[in-house]
């Protein structure tokens, strides 16, 4: 038995850590395992790779995943910008996938029908035993249900010496989430059909449109060149987003004014007055190609106008 | 000792004759150079040429920025900086110096940065020693600087301005480090020939500022994060462009030669052509090796000997070319490679370039003195077989062989 897994997610939502801790139960339960993460400099927010292999026999081949039989995703925003290693999924292997809509959507979403998906809200359940947005707890726990290890007793054990904080917090997380994870079988599965691609050993750390290049091609010295981060959009990294109720605004522009990123935007809307007649006037407005969802606007706000909505 | 110039063909530039020591020598090429920043810090056997040019500073006849640092690491800082800005730097050290200044090496190789170092050459310690062998410079071979080894005080003078001139060329832009033997050159006293017009200096080596640079018109950022994606492939032009750099070190010298009349080539052989045993050896003991080859060959024993000038890039080719027909090749090492194939760096380097077995000779070590009749006492054991290649064997230790 070789179980091989990678671990998709941002920067801030405990990837390596969920790595560590079923390595770790795993380890506590007899089996051999290797929790190899893959990442740079540690940025919240950032797309993040890590590859967990578990296996019977001691494991020497430290080397990453491929194709793997099981992909977590931590995200569902990137499933998009990584549908690689979503499509490299062995047929008959496992999606887990952390999101907030419903199994049929996910399913749409995912657009694979020979894997096992596996939906589970782990946001909302982090949030109500941790107090925070890491659905890693949460996610092993369905990772532990639908592979039929590590053992719950191993996963509160590996929270321990992972963590050593908070253990009953994320232990009561890990076992809504066994509970609750929603299984859905595949429709079909070709045991002998081979993925539709593998996950590229020089794409971890590729965050932005880049051309890979030569040695000759490279600039010299490594020098950087004034660019744009209008090409880098982060507006991914939202878990909820600003939602504003223009009949609530009264204009203080607060929100503009404490907005750590620019995202808030002053547009004009069309707006109908008490006789029919129809004008335009100034409103807040969000750029949520920027907006990285920290709900700042939303506690300034002095009328309430701005509420954060799940979108995740 | 200095009969390794070649005799000049033409010689276009007026020159007179001065005495000056190996490091007042380097000194006054820095200066003819128009080194725009300098920052070093002194050590023993360098000081010298850090004095000097702080007096040429002082005096106004250098127009440059002299950086007082407080250490060596701040001094390769500082001429990395000065450099990154496209200044023309100079900094000069030894031993314990160039260790102290160890981390910042490869970065003005990374970004391509022309720097110049001279270097009189010193052991390490402990025990403390400030005297002269070539521990220091055979520690940064591997760094990716342009590595000159050089025999006089004319020699270092000369290579000093031709280094700028190499350092520089857009086919190469990397740092580049003269060095001479601590005390052995560095306190000799020597004739040295220096041009009467200083401009012809420069004339043959112009500041290009063609690097890579900090510009307020042209921003960039240099020094960025290197993730593994880039990191190697930017490493690697610098590897290419050492590799160039044999070529331009090669042109740079036959120039000088044209203008200057004194030309060294990348490496100098001394009676090769029918040799049946060859001795290669490195700095200032050449003179005498020349000395034990001549008695040798009276002595009816068909040697030879090979002076090696340019360390980094290893003219690798060239040594195979000239010691391919040569049965027995002893290479003496002035510097301890512990516990390494050989004892010596350079005959390991020699063995895995021509594929045989070398002699390896250590001599000079914490500069013990030495004399030809020592050299020629080993070449004959050597000759007579009384020495087993592959084995490391001393001149000068006692209580060894």
């Amino acid at each position: 038995m070789r179980v091989e897994t990678v671990w998709l997610g941002r920067g801030g939502q405990g990837i390596v850590t969920a790595t560590y801790i079923v390595a770790n139960a795993s380890i506590i339960d007899g089996f051999y395992a290797i929790a190899n993460p893959e990442f740079g400099a540690e940025r919240r927010g950032a797309p993040v790779k890590a590859f967990l292999t578990i296996s019977k026999e001691p494991i020497e081949d430290q080397e990453p995943v491929k194709t793997p039989d099981v992909v977590v995703v931590f995200d569902d925003k990137l499933i998009d910008s990584m549908r690689f290693a979503i499509d490299a999924v062995k047929p008959g292997g496992y999606v887990i996938i952390n999101t907030g809509k419903s199994p049929e959507e996910a399913k749409k979403l995912v657009g694979r029908d020979d894997v096992y998906l596996v939906v589970l809200d782990a946001i909302d359940i982090a949030r109500r035993h941790v107090k925070l947005d890491v659905p890693n707890g949460p996610l092993a726990g369905a990772f532990s249900k639908v592979m039929g290890f590590p053992t719950l007793e191993s996963i509160k054990q590996a929270f321990e010496t992972q963590l050593g904080k908070a253990v009953e917090q994320n232990f009561a997380a890990t076992k809504e989430a066994y509970e609750k994870a929603v299984v859905i079988p595949p429709a079909r599965v070709d045991a002998s059909a081979k993925p539709k691609g593998i996950i590229s050993t020089t794409s971890a750390f590729l965050t932005g449109p880049y051309e890979i290049v030569g040695w000759r091609e490279v600039n010299k010295a490594g020098a950087v060149f004034p660019g744009t981060s209008l090409l880098y959009t982060t507006g991914g990294w939202r878990i909820d987003k600003p939602v504003i109720d223009h009949s609530k605004c009264i204009m203080c522009r607060k929100c503009w004014l404490y907005c750590p990123d620019d995202a808030i935007v002053e547009a004009w809307r069309e707006v109908e007055g008490p006789r029919g007649r129809r004008f335009r006037m100034k409103a807040i407005d969000f750029d949520y190609q920027y907006c990285k969802g920290c709900g700042v606007c939303a506690e300034v706000c002095p009328t309430g106008a701005i509420q954060m909505v799940r979108e995740l | 000792m200095t009969a390794q110039l070649v005799a000049p063909k033409e010689r276009k530039v007026a020159q007179k004759r001065i005495a000056l020591t190996g490091n007042h020598a380097v000194a006054l090429a820095v200066k003819m150079a128009r080194v725009e920043v300098i920052a070093a810090y002194p050590i023993t056997p360098q000081t010298p040429v850090v004095e000097r040019l702080a007096e040429y500073v002082n005096n106004g006849e250098l127009d440059a920025e002299y950086i007082p640092v407080e250490s060596e690491h701040s001094a390769m800082s500082a001429v990395i900086g000065a450099s990154a800005m496209g200044a023309r730097t100079f900094t000069e050290t030894s031993s314990q110096g160039l260790y102290h200044m160890y981390e910042n090496l490869p970065i003005a190789v990374g970004l391509r940065l022309p720097v110049v170092m001279g270097m009189a050459v010193r052991t390490i310690s402990a025990p403390i020693n400030v005297w002269g062998d070539y521990s220091d410079v055979m520690a940064m071979r591997e760094l990716g600087w342009i590595i000159y080894v050089t025999q006089s005080a004319q020699e270092a003078f000369d290579t000093v301005i031709q280094a700028y001139r190499v350092a520089e060329d857009s086919r190469v832009h990397l740092p580049a480090v003269v060095a001479y033997d601590g005390f052995w050159t560095s306190h000799v006293l020597q004739p040295l020939d220096v041009p009467e017009d200083e401009e012809e200096v420069v004339r043959y080596a112009p500041i290009t500022r063609s690097w890579v640079k900090l510009d307020v018109d042209n921003p960039a950022q240099l020094g960025a994060v290197g993730t593994p994606e880039w990191y190697w492939e930017i490493r690697w032009q610098a590897v290419e462009a050492l590799r160039t750099s044999l070529k331009v070190i090669q042109e740079a010298d036959e120039e000088y030669g044209k203008v200057f009349g004194r030309s060294y080539g990348i490496l100098t052989p001394y009676r090769l052509e029918d040799a049946e045993l060859a001795i290669v050896a490195y700095g200032s003991i050449f003179g005498i090796v020349k000395k034990v080859v001549d008695r040798l060959r009276r002595e009816g024993v068909r040697s030879g000997a090979l002076k090696l000038r340019v360390l980094r890039p290893w003219p690798g080719d060239m040594i195979k070319k000239l010691l391919e027909h040569v049965d027995k090749v002893a290479v003496i090492d002035r510097a301890i490679n512990h516990g390494g194939p050989l004892y010596g760096p350079m005959a390991v380097e020699i063995a895995a370039t021509i594929q045989k077995p070398v002699y390896n000779v250590l001599a000079t070590i914490g500069m013990r003195a030495i004399d030809s009749d020592m050299i020629y006492d080993a070449a004959v054991k050597i000759h007579r077989g009384l020495w087993a290649p592959n084995t490391p064997y001393t001149v000068g230790l006692r209580g060894y062989e």
